[in-house]
C-alpha cells in the first residue's frame, strides 16, 4: 500500500536504532573483560555463566515456570473472553475491568499480597481453611513452582486477555453460525471453529507470556527465592549480586539465551501462522458478533466467574489495602484492626518526591503509549501486511530489549544513554519505555490487523484515497479495539515501569515504580501498599478513558458524522 | 477510455518456484464496452485486473489508461491506485463494516474533497440508481449479500469514473440472485456508457454480460472476441472447450467445399464448418455443443450428418434431460427435451446442423 | 511520512529539553544509604547550597558511577557507599583525596585513609518478633540460632549469594566469635539444618518477622526504628559486625566547594546524631548511638574488606553448605 520497501527500512532504522543499541551494549559488555568499559576480548563470562554446576536444573525450572504461566494466563484469558465477549453473562463490565487489574499492581506487592495469603506458616487463606477444615498442616505452600506460576500467570493475563478479547470480539458469526447449521453445538462450535481460528491471538499471547515471564523478577524473587527454586533472572541476580563490583557483562552473558529462546520463539510464531489469509475474518459481514444466550448456565457460569475473579484478583488487591492501613505486617486479628489508620496515606501524599513521581509517572504513561502506539500501527501494519524477510527481522527487531532479563536491560540502556546528551532526562526514560515495551503495542494491533481483509483497504485506495487518508478513516477505525489494548497495556505498564527506571530515573526524574522500589527495600509495605493502590487507581482511570475513548471512535464512524 | 496494455510480467515465487502470473500481456480494452477477462482461477485474470488498477505492481510492460500512462517499468511510472480515477468492485464487496450505507458510498467523494451539498446530490443519485434510495442510514453491516454488492456499485459509479472494474462480484451470491444481479448489471452498466472491465470464471456471466471476451490461460491471453464468435466459432480448442460443454470428436479433412468442409471421423463422415481453413489431409478436432446435437426422425436415417446410436444415461434435470448417446467409443453429451419419449438403453438417431459444428486445428 | 516522523521526534524529544535546564549552586550525593531525606532535609535549610539526593542501590552502585564516570558524565559530588565499593571507586580515581576537620574525634581505623572516610557500620543482628518469642527463648549467642526449636522459623537473606551477608558469615570467622574455624562451620551447618528462608537481601526479611511468618532472623537493629511500632528487638549477642560505610569527594566533582561543606556537614555531630535516632543506623561519631536499648553497650566491629573473588568463592561454599539436601 506505501511504498513497501521505504517504509519498512524505516521502520527497520527506528525499531533497531531503539532496541539494538542497548542489546549491543550489553553483547559488547559479554565478551569484555572489565565490567564496565569496553576493554579486552574474552570468553570468560560464557564459559563461567553456562558451566555453573546448577544450570541445567535452573533451565529446567525455568521452562516449567515460563510454559506453565503461559498455559494459566492464557486459558484464564480465553475463558474470560469469551464469557465477556461472547455471552449474556450479567454484570460483564465488571469482569472486563478485573481482567486487566494485575496489569496495574506492581508486580512486588502482587507477589507480596500472595505471600501473605497462602504462605505455609500462617498465610491468611491457608489458616482460614484450616480452622474451616480442622486441619493440621496448611493446605497450600505458595513458596513452589506451582505457587510461582499460579502468580506469574495471574500477573499475565492482561497481556493474553487484551490481545485475544479484542480478536474474539471481531470474529466472524457467519463462521460460527455456520458451525452450528450443521448441526454442532456451542461446545463443539467453539473448539473446532472458534479456538483454530483465534489461533493467530492465542500463540502471540502464549508466545508473548513466556518471553515476559522469562524475563520477570519480582516473583521468581518474592516467592522463587524463599522456595529455594531459581529460574534464569534470579540466576543472573545471585551472579550479580555475589560480589560488590556486580558484573553485568556476564549476567548478559547468561541473558543471551533468553533473547536467543525469544526470537526463535518468534520465527515459531510466524511459521505458525504464516498463511495469514486463513485467519481474516473481519468483512463485510458480520462485526458485531452475535450474544450466545446462556439461559440456565448464565448464574452457576456468573457465580464461578466471580469466584474466581474474586479469588484470583480482588483478593490480593483487598490484601494490599489491608497492609496499607497498617504500621507493619500483621495477620488480621483485633489488634491488626485496632492498629488501623490513614498514616501511610497521609505520608505518602505528602511526600514530595511520591508526588513528583507520580506526575513524572503520568506523563510517560500517557505520551510514551500514545507514542508507542502510533509506532506499533505501522510496525504492525509491515509485520502482517507485508510478510518478507525484512519484516521478519521488524519482528524480531521489536522484541530485543523486551526479551531481555530485565535487570540486565536497564544496565544495557545506561551503557548507551550515557553517550548522548539525554542521559538521566525523562526522554531517556520515555525512549527506553517504548524500546522495551515495543511489543505491547504490537501484539493487539498486529492480531487485530490480521483479521481486517486487505479488500477493505484496496478498495479505499482504489476509491481515491491516499495512504494515510486510507490509515485514518479505515484501517485505524478498524484496528480501534486493537489500539486501545495496545494502549492500555502501555500506558499501565509505563504508570509501573521499574527494570529501567531503576537505572535510568534520577532526582527530578523520580517515578513510581522506582519509589515503590525504595519503600520495598526499606521494608516499608504500609506506604509502599498505599502508594500501589494510588498507582492502581489512575491507572484505572487511564484504562477507563481509553476505553470510553476506543468505543466512542468505533460509534462515532457507524452513526453519522 | 480506452486501456492499453504492453508486454506485462508479473512473476511470483512460491515455494522456491516461479509462478509466472502474467506472461507479456498485450491488450486494448476498447473504450465504453463490456470487456470479460475469463479463465480458470489461477489463469492471471485478476493479477491483471489489480496491475490495471495498481494495487499490484507488474515485473515489466507499460499499462495507458486513456492517453495516461500509469505503469512503466522502463521509465519507472508507478501512479497509485487513488490517482488511476477508477471504480471498482471487489470480490468481497468490501464494504467498510464500521460506516453506514452513506459514508460508504460518498467516500470517493470525500477523498476529493467535493463540497457536501454536491455529496449528498451525488450519492442520493447513485443510491437512486442502484435502487437503493433510503438505504442511507443503514449500518453497512445491515444489509443482505445482493444490497452490499449494489452498494459496492454505487460506491464505485458515484465519482463518475471513466472505468469500472469487476473482481468476480457476483460470485457470492446465491444462485439465484446472481443471475438477477447479473442482469440489472448488464442493464446499469449498458445505461452508463462506461468501459467496464469484468474478471470471472463463470462462462455463463461472461456470455450473458460482455460485449467482448478475453480468454486467458497461464497469463496469456488466448483468444478475444464477442461472445458469439467466442462460442459457437472458436479458435482454439481450450477455449472452446471451456465457453461451454463441447463434445470433440477426432477426424481428418476429407474435402473443402466453400465455408463447410467434409470431416471423416471416428464415428463418420460429417459436414462442418472450418472458418479456420484447415487443408485437406490435416487432422484436427470437430467440436460440437449438446444443444446442437438433435435427435433425428427414424426414417432420415440415411441423410447427412446423421447418426444413429445408443442412449447410455438419462438424467432429467427439470428443464431438460441430460443424456449420454455412445457412437462406437466415441460418448457425446447432449440435452434433450424433456417431452421427448426415451428411455436409457434406447436405439436413436441423431443429427449435426453444419452450421453449428466447428473445426478446429489440434 | 517524513512529517510524521519528525513530528514524533519532536514529541520525543521537547520534554527533554525542559528537563535538562538546570539551576547553578547543586551539590549531588549518589548514595546506597537509604531513609536519609531529614539529613538533607537540614543541610538544605542551612546553606545556599541545594544538595540532591541520588539513590542508587548497592547492586548497581558500582556499574552506575563507573559508566557515568567513563562516559565523563559523572555528576555527583560526593559519593557515599559500602566500604569495599568506595576501595574500588577510589582505584579507578574516582574519588579525590579530602581529611574533613569533622572527623577529628572518629576512631583512628576510621580516618586513617586519606580520601575515604568511614562514619558508619551497617551492623547486623539476630532480629525476633517480641510478640511471639518466649523471653526465655531469645537467643544470647550466636549458636543459640542453631537451636533446632528455630526450624523453619527463620529468614536471612541468601547466603550464596547476597555480598553483604557472605561478608558477615566470613567476618564471624575471622572475628574468631566461635574461637575456632571447626566451631564456626559447625555453626554454619546448624544453621542450615534450621531451613531458614532466603530473600533477596536484608530489605525482606523484617517483614515475615513482624507478621509472624516467621520469627527470628538475620537482620538489622536499624529496622527497630525505621518500623516502629513493630514487635521487633535484637538479640543481645556480645559481638555486633557490620560492613563499613564510607563517604568521599568524587575526583571530578563539579562542585568542589560545595562538596566539601556537605562532607563536613554529615560527619558533624549534629548530621550523625539524626542519621543514628531518625535511621537507626550505627555511627562512628563519639558518643553517637542509635536509640535502640542495649546497642551503646555492645561491641559493633567493623568488616574486613572482602574482595570479589573472595566473596564469589566463599558464596560458593556457603552454597553446598546451606543448599545441601
Amino acid at each position: 500500500m506505501f511504498k513497501k520497501p521505504t517504509l519498512t527500512t524505516t521502520l527497520i532504522v527506528i525499531v533497531g536504532f531503539l532496541t539494538l543499541c542497548p542489546v549491543i551494549m550489553l553483547l559488547l559488555g559479554s565478551f569484555s573483560q572489565d565490567f564496565v568499559s569496553f576493554g579486552q576480548f574474552t570468553t570468560v563470562k560464557y564459559v563461567e555463566a553456562y558451566t555453573d554446576p546448577d544450570f541445567a536444573a535452573i533451565l529446567w525450572n525455568t521452562v516449567i515456570f515460563t510454559v506453565g504461566s503461559a498455559l494459566v494466563a492464557t486459558l484464564l484469558a480465553l475463558f474470560l473472553a469469551y464469557v465477556n465477549t461472547r455471552t449474556d453473562l450479567p454484570f460483564k463490565f465488571i469482569f472486563k475491568v478485573i481482567a486487566i487489574v494485575p496489569m496495574m499492581i506492581p508486580h512486588i506487592l502482587f507477589s507480596v499480597s500472595w505471600v501473605l495469603l497462602l504462605n505455609p506458616s500462617n498465610g491468611t487463606l491457608n489458616r482460614l481453611l484450616m480452622d474451616l477444615f480442622g486441619l493440621k498442616d496448611a493446605l497450600f505452600d505458595i513458596y513452589t513452582l506451582p505457587g510461582m506460576i499460579l502468580v506469574e500467570g495471574l500477573l499475565d493475563l492482561p497481556i493474553a486477555y487484551l490481545i485475544i478479547a479484542p480478536a474474539m470480539s471481531a470474529f466472524d458469526v457467519s463462521l460460527e453460525e455456520s458451525s452450528k447449521v450443521c448441526g454442532a453445538s456451542n461446545l463443539r462450535t467453539l473448539m473446532r471453529v472458534t479456538l483454530p481460528v483465534l489461533r493467530p491471538a492465542i500463540l502471540a499471547s502464549a508466545i508473548l507470556v513466556i518471553v515476559r515471564s522469562l524475563a520477570s523478577f519480582a516473583v521468581p524473587s518474592v516467592i522463587g527465592m524463599p522456595g529455594r527454586i531459581y529460574v534464569l533472572s534470579t540466576h543472573i541476580y545471585r551472579n550479580i549480586a555475589s560480589g560488590f563490583a556486580a558484573d553485568f557483562g556476564k549476567a548478559a552473558a547468561i541473558g543471551m539465551s533468553a533473547l536467543a529462546a525469544s526470537i526463535t520463539l518468534i520465527y515459531i510464531y510466524r511459521y505458525l501462522t504464516s498463511e495469514s489469509g486463513k485467519f481474516v475474518t473481519i468483512s463485510s459481514r458480520g462485526f458485531k458478533p452475535t450474544l450466545i444466550k446462556l439461559k440456565n448456565a448464565k448464574y452457576p457460569l456468573f457465580v464461578i466467574v466471580g469466584i474466581l475473579s474474586f479469588v484470583l484478583i480482588v483478593l490480593p488487591v483487598m490484601v494490599l489495602f489491608y497492609t496499607s492501613m497498617l504500621p507493619y505486617s500483621m495477620v488480621p486479628s483485633a489488634k491488626a484492626f485496632s492498629m488501623m489508620s490513614w498514616n501511610n496515606w497521609v505520608e505518602v501524599l505528602k511526600d514530595p518526591i511520591s508526588l513528583l513521581s507520580l506526575k513524572n509517572s503520568l506523563f510517560l504513561g500517557v505520551v510514551g503509549a500514545t507514542i508507542g502506539t502510533t509506532l506499533s500501527i505501522f510496525v504492525s501494519y509491515v509485520i502482517v501486511k507485508i510478510r518478507s524477510t525484512a519484516s521478519g527481522i521488524l519482528e524480531s527487531l521489536s522484541f530485543l530489549s523486551f526479551s531481555f532479563p530485565g535487570i540486565v536491560i536497564g544496565v544495557g540502556f545506561m551503557w548507551f544513554f550515557v553517550r548522548t546528551p539525554i542521559y538521566g532526562t525523562l526522554t531517556a526514560l520515555l525512549i527506553g519505555y517504548i524500546a522495551t515495551y515495543l511489543p505491547y503495542g504490537i501484539r493487539p494491533i498486529s492480531s487485530a490487523f490480521v483479521q481486517i481483509h486487505s479488500h477493505l483497504e484496496e478498495s479505499s485506495r482504489v476509491c481515491g484515497a491516499g495512504p494515510f487518508y486510507t490509515m485514518r478513516r479505515i484501517v485505524i477505525p478498524l484496528l480501534i479495539p486493537g489500539i486501545v489494548s495496545g494502549w492500555i497495556l502501555m500506558a499501565s505498564m509505563f504508570l509501573r515501569e521499574l527494570t529501567l527506571s531503576v537505572v535510568l530515573s534520577r532526582p527530578g526524574t523520580e517515578v513510581l515504580a522506582v519509589q515503590i522500589l525504595h519503600f520495598a527495600e526499606d521494608g516499608l509495605w504500609g506506604k509502599l501498599s498505599a502508594l500501589g493502590i494510588i498507582m492502581i487507581f489512575i491507572s484505572s482511570l487511564l484504562v477507563i478513558l481509553a476505553a470510553v475513548l476506543g468505543n466512542k471512535l468505533t460509534k462515532m464512524e457507524v452513526v453519522n458524522k | 477510455m480506452e486501456i492499453r496494455i504492453k508486454g506485462l510480467t508479473r512473476h511470483y515465487y512460491s515455494e522456491g518456484k516461479q509462478i509466472k502470473a502474467l506472461d507479456g500481456v498485450d491488450l486494448t480494452i476498447p473504450a465504453n464496452k463490456i470487456f470479460t477477462l475469463l479463465g480458470p482461477s489461477g489463469c492471471g485474470k485478476t493479477t491483471l485486473l489489480r496491475c490495471i488498477v495498481g494495487l499490484e505492481t507488474p515485473d515489466a510492460g507499460e499499462i495507458y489508461i486513456g492517453d495516461d500512462l500509469v505503469w512503466s517499468s522502463e521509465k519507472g511510472i508507478f501512479v497509485p491506485p487513488e490517482n488511476r480515477g477508477l471504480g471498482m468492485v471487489f470480490q468481497t464487496y468490501a464494504i467498510w463494516p464500521h460506516m453506514n450505507v452513506f459514508d460508504n458510498v460518498a467516500y470517493p467523494l470525500q477523498t476529493s474533497k467535493t463540497p457536501k451539498d454536491k455529496i449528498r446530490q451525488q450519492v442520493a443519485k447513485a443510491l437512486k440508481f442502484v435502487q437503493l434510495d433510503g438505504f442511507e442510514n443503514r449500518p453497512a453491516t445491515k444489509l443482505s449479500g445482493g444490497q452490499q454488492q449494489r452498494v459496492a456499485l454505487a460506491r464505485a459509479l458515484v465519482a463518475e469514473p471513466k472505468v469500472i472494474l469487476f473482481d468476480e462480484p457476483l460470485s457470492n451470491l446465491d444462485a439465484k440472485l446472481r443471475e438477477e444481479t447479473r442482469k440489472e448489471l448488464r442493464s446499469f452498466l449498458t445505461e452508463l456508457k462506461i468501459t467496464a472491465i469484468y474478471v470471472t470464471h463463470d462462462r455463463i456471466e461472461a456470455l450473458a454480460l460482455s460485449d467482448l471476451i478475453a480468454v486467458m490461460r497461464s497469463g496469456k491471453i488466448i483468444e478475444i472476441g464477442d461472445p458469439k464468435k467466442i462460442y459457437f466459432n472458436s479458435d482454439d480448442k481450450f477455449v472452446a472447450d471451456f465457453i461451454g460443454r463441447a463434445n470433440l470428436i477426432k477426424g481428418k479433412v476429407e474435402k473443402l467445399d466453400g465455408e463447410h468442409a467434409i470431416f471423416a471421423s471416428e464415428i463418420g463422415s460429417i459436414v462442418a464448418l472450418n472458418s479456420q481453413k484447415i487443408p485437406v489431409g490435416q487432422n484436427a478436432m470437430l467440436c460440437v455443443r449438446p444443444e446442437f446435437i438433435r435427435l433425428a426422425p427414424e426414417q432420415a436415417a440415411e441423410g447427412q450428418n446423421i447418426f444413429s446410436g445408443k442412449m447410455e444415461s438419462l438424467i432429467f434435470i427439470g428443464e431438460a434431460y441430460e443424456g449420454e448417446i455412445r457412437i462406437g467409443e466415441t460418448l457425446l453429451t447432449t440435452t434433450i427435451e424433456p417431452t421427448e419419449n426415451i428411455v436409457e438403453g434406447d436405439t436413436i438417431f441423431i443429427s449435426f446442423d453444419p452450421d453449428h459444428c466447428f473445426l478446429l486445428s489440434t | 511520512m517524513k512529517k510524521m516522523f519528525v513530528l514524533l521526534l519532536g514529541f520525543v524529544l521537547l520534554p527533554g529539553l525542559f528537563t535538562t535546564v538546570q539551576a547553578a549552586e547543586k551539590m549531588n550525593f549518589y548514595a546506597n544509604i537509604t531513609a536519609i531525606q531529614p539529613i538533607m532535609d537540614e543541610f538544605n535549610a542551612g546553606q545556599d547550597i541545594d544538595g540532591i539526593y541520588t539513590r542508587i542501590s548497592t547492586s548497581k552502585y558500582l556499574a552506575t558511577v563507573l559508566t557515568e564516570f567513563s562516559a565523563g558524565k559523572l555528576q555527583a559530588d560526593v559519593l557515599q557507599s559500602p566500604l569495599p565499593i568506595m576501595q574500588m571507586l577510589k582505584e579507578k580515581g574516582v574519588l579525590a583525596p579530602y581529611k574533613s576537620p569533622a572527623a577529628a574525634g572518629y576512631p583512628a581505623w576510621a580516618q586513617q585513609d586519606d580520601t575515604i572516610i568511614q562514619f558508619g557500620i551497617e551492623y547486623v543482628a539476630p532480629i525476633y518478633n517480641k510478640d511471639l518469642v518466649k523471653p526465655e527463648d531469645v537467643p544470647t549467642r550466636y549458636e543459640d540460632l542453631t537451636d533446632p526449636k528455630w526450624y523453619n522459623k527463620m529468614v536471612m537473606p541468601d547466603p550464596s549469594s547476597h555480598a553483604t551477608t557472605i561478608s558477615w558469615l566470613v567476618g564471624l570467622k575471622e572475628a574468631k566469635i566461635f574461637g575456632n574455624d571447626t566451631s564456626w562451620r559447625k555453626f554454619l551447618k546448624g544453621l542450615a539444618a534450621n531451613k531458614p528462608m532466603f530473600v533477596k537481601s536484608f530489605g525482606p526479611t523484617p517483614a515475615p518477622i513482624e507478621s509472624g511468618e516467621k520469627v527470628l532472623g538475620i537482620s538489622m537493629p536499624k529496622y527497630i526504628i525505621s518500623k516502629a511500632p513493630a514487635p521487633l528487638d535484637w538479640a543481645r549477642v556480645d559481638t555486633l559486625l557490620g560492613t563499613p560505610r564510607g563517604i568521599a569527594i568524587s575526583a571530578n566533582a563539579p562542585n568542589p566547594k560545595a562538596a566539601k561543606v556537605f562532607v563536613d556537614y554529615w560527619l558533624s555531630q549534629n548530621a550523625m546524631q539524626l542519621l543514628a535516632t531518625k535511621v537507626g543506623e550505627y555511627v562512628l561519631a563519639p558518643g553517637v548511638f542509635p536509640p535502640i536499648d542495649g546497642i551503646s553497650q555492645v561491641k559493633v566491629l567493623p568488616i574486613r574488606s572482602l574482595s570479589d573473588d573472595e566473596i564469589r568463592s566463599w558464596g560458593k561454599e556457603f552454597r553446598k553448605i546451606f543448599y545441601a539436601k
